[in-house]
């Protein structure tokens, strides 16, 4: 085999998968324009745009998720920071807790959630107590991206020196560990909003028109702004994953442990 | 009345005991080291001085009140940890000025106070920079500024040289004695390393599984070793085993060989000592009768200004290590027979 085919078959192969997750994109995308028989424009992006529903489902799908951030980073920015400073022993315990999300089905949580939860109206009436299975759902990737930024950090280090000089708990988590969890802190929360974003079991099973539901149901009745939506979904959640790509990438804010430079 | 007391200090984890009624004593302004291997309890009686354990019993008194209970923010204590341990998200001068941006101190004093400091340790020029733009050193230095900058009761230092390369250490050793002579302020310096200890320290305190092996003057513990612990970690020792033919006139037995040492004046005959020889104090010579001792040179080690030789003692496996002048080694062959002398007041004997 030539040198030259030997190093095609990589690039056609990635072709290949390229094309796998392309065609479907470029097919909703060109059936969204579509406007019966050969014409093609932006009717049913026109038509979406002007029905108030859209926007209040978005609407809702944005605020939950900005709720769910909150809530998920409250709980976890010091239960991830306890674990790495002085439980680490728990961390299978932390592991394990942090997975069940995938293993148990949305459908069972709904009905366990359902059950347990329990509170005043302005709780379980309305589409707030969405924020609970949220924050539920996007406990593995919350856990992970905290757990990783904490542990780069030689946090036993930099908390006894911020004690040393004077410093509190609040001090300490305000001043050295949050700042210094920038990329996590932002990785965790743009994970959430895709998370959020695309959900659907939950909302609709109790009954909250968020924005996937909002698909689905213009899905049975207009199918061309169906596809519209899907693209728009599609978009936010690329928007969120490429937001987590770029807050990766290099920055300051890893502790250097020991060993001379 | 001492500046900083520990008195009866004792530590266990679970069934292991790391510290056994530990007491010393510092005067204000005064360097002591904490010397000794690892696992002897050093450090973890450094961070009960911070705050960061707790003692099972005994108590740490600083100028007369007694700290033991008080949480590590309230001490009052600089520190510098072996890890580098400035805040990553901060710029050297903020590192410098977060002990007193703590205590509510007006920007222009904070500011003021961190340049003075970075201009101590020699980085005046580097206070902008991140943490992760200075080297290892530099570093440290920032650390020790940080320490300094809350005019701290009692500068604690654990082991913050381990991590630098050798030239560097030096350097910084010698810094931070000079910087501790300019400030006065009492220190507590954590080191696994002789050399450290015994170049800066105005009094050493060498550990061993939990308790004191000794406490005094580098020169001291180096030349008066309390026991055989200090006389094998402080330094290099050849160490023979012998016993005090006649006290009176200072002999000892050494393999068959009666030798002077006049540290045997005044012990009872027939007591069994450990004969220590320092390198330096070993001199070798062409074989005569008159050598104390005989013995085979069968390996040499060059260290620049200094060679050391390492002379199987005729008689027995035991052997003796002379540290001389590389000019002088090289005319003793590996494989020849040398003579062994010392100067009679140079070995330190122990009762066995």
């Amino acid at each position: 085999m030539s040198r030259r085919t030997h190093n095609l078959i990589p690039g056609l192969g990635l072709g290949v998968i390229g094309l796998y997750f392309v065609i479907p994109l470029v097919a909703t995308g060109a059936f969204s324009l579509w406007e019966g028989g050969d014409k093609y424009g932006l009717a049913a992006y026109a038509a979406l745009i002007h029905q108030p529903k859209l926007w209040q489902s978005l609407g809702l799908s944005v605020r939950l998720a900005i709720q769910t951030i909150l809530v998920g980073l409250v709980v976890l920015v010091p239960a991830v920071f306890w674990l790495n400073l002085r439980v680490q022993r728990l961390r299978p315990l932390f592991d394990f807790l942090s997975v069940l999300p995938f293993v148990v089905p949305p459908i069972a949580l709904v009905a366990g959630m359902t059950t347990l939860y329990t509170g005043p109206d302005w709780f379980v009436g309305t589409a707030n107590y969405l924020v609970v299975p949220y924050v539920i759902l996007a406990l593995p990737y919350t856990y992970r991206a905290l757990d990783v930024g904490m542990r780069a950090l030689d946090l036993k280090t930099l908390t006894e020196a911020s004690q040393s000089l004077g410093a509190g708990w609040m001090t300490l988590i305000f001043r050295v560990v949050v700042p210094n969890l920038t990329t996590a802190l932002i990785g965790a929360a743009l994970l959430t909003i895709a998370i959020v974003m695309g959900e659907f079991t939950f909302a609709n099973i109790l009954l909250f028109n968020t924005f996937a539901v909002y698909i689905d149901y213009v899905g049975q009745t207009s199918a061309t702004q169906a596809a519209a939506l899907t693209l728009l979904s599609f978009l936010i959640t690329w928007l969120a994953m490429l937001g987590v790509l770029f807050t990766g990438r290099g920055g300051r804010g890893q502790v250097q442990i020991g060993g001379a430079r | 009345m001492s500046y900083l007391q520990l008195d009866a200090v004792a530590k266990h984890y679970g069934s292991r005991t790391v510290l056994r009624d530990v007491s010393i004593d510092l005067k204000a302004g005064e360097f002591v080291s904490l010397l000794g291997p690892s696992g002897c309890g050093k450090t973890t009686l450094l961070r009960i001085v911070a705050g960061f354990d707790q003692p099972d019993s005994g108590r740490v008194v600083l100028e007369g009140r007694d700290i033991s209970g008080l949480a590590p923010a309230k001490r009052q204590m600089g520190m510098v940890f072996q890890a580098y341990s400035l805040f990553p998200n901060m710029t050297a001068q903020e590192n410098v000025q977060f002990g007193l941006r703590v205590r509510r101190q007006d920007a222009t004093t904070q500011q003021k106070r961190a340049r003075e400091l970075l201009e101590l340790v020699g980085l005046g020029e580097h206070a902008q920079k991140y943490p992760h733009q200075l080297s290892g050193g530099q570093q440290q230095r920032v650390a020790l500024a940080r320490a300094l900058a809350i005019s701290p009761a009692l500068l604690l230092l654990d082991e913050p040289l381990s991590a630098l390369d050798a030239k560097v250490r030096v350097q910084l050793r010698d810094e931070i004695r000079r910087i501790q002579q300019e400030t006065g302020v009492t220190t507590l310096f954590v080191t696994h390393d002789q050399e450290e200890a015994l170049s800066i320290s105005d009094r050493v305190v060498v550990m061993h599984d939990g308790v004191l092996a000794q406490v005094g003057e580098p020169a001291a513990i180096y030349g008066e070793p309390a026991n055989i612990f200090v006389a094998r970690f402080v330094g290099a020792v050849a160490e023979l085993q012998g016993v005090v033919a006649d006290g009176s006139a200072g002999m000892v037995t050494v393999l068959g060989r009666q030798v002077a040492a006049n540290r045997a004046r005044g012990m009872a005959a027939g007591t069994r000592v450990y004969f220590l020889l320092r390198p330096e104090t070993v001199r070798l010579g062409p074989p005569d009768a008159a050598g104390m001792l005989h013995g085979t040179v069968i390996a040499r080690t060059f260290y620049g200004a200094l060679t050391s030789l390492k002379v199987e003692i005729v008689g027995g496996s035991d052997c003796v290590t002379a540290a001389m002048a590389s000019g002088d080694a090289v005319n003793i062959a590996i494989g020849s027979t040398v003579s062994i002398n010392w100067d009679p007041d140079s070995p330190r004997l122990l009762v066995a």
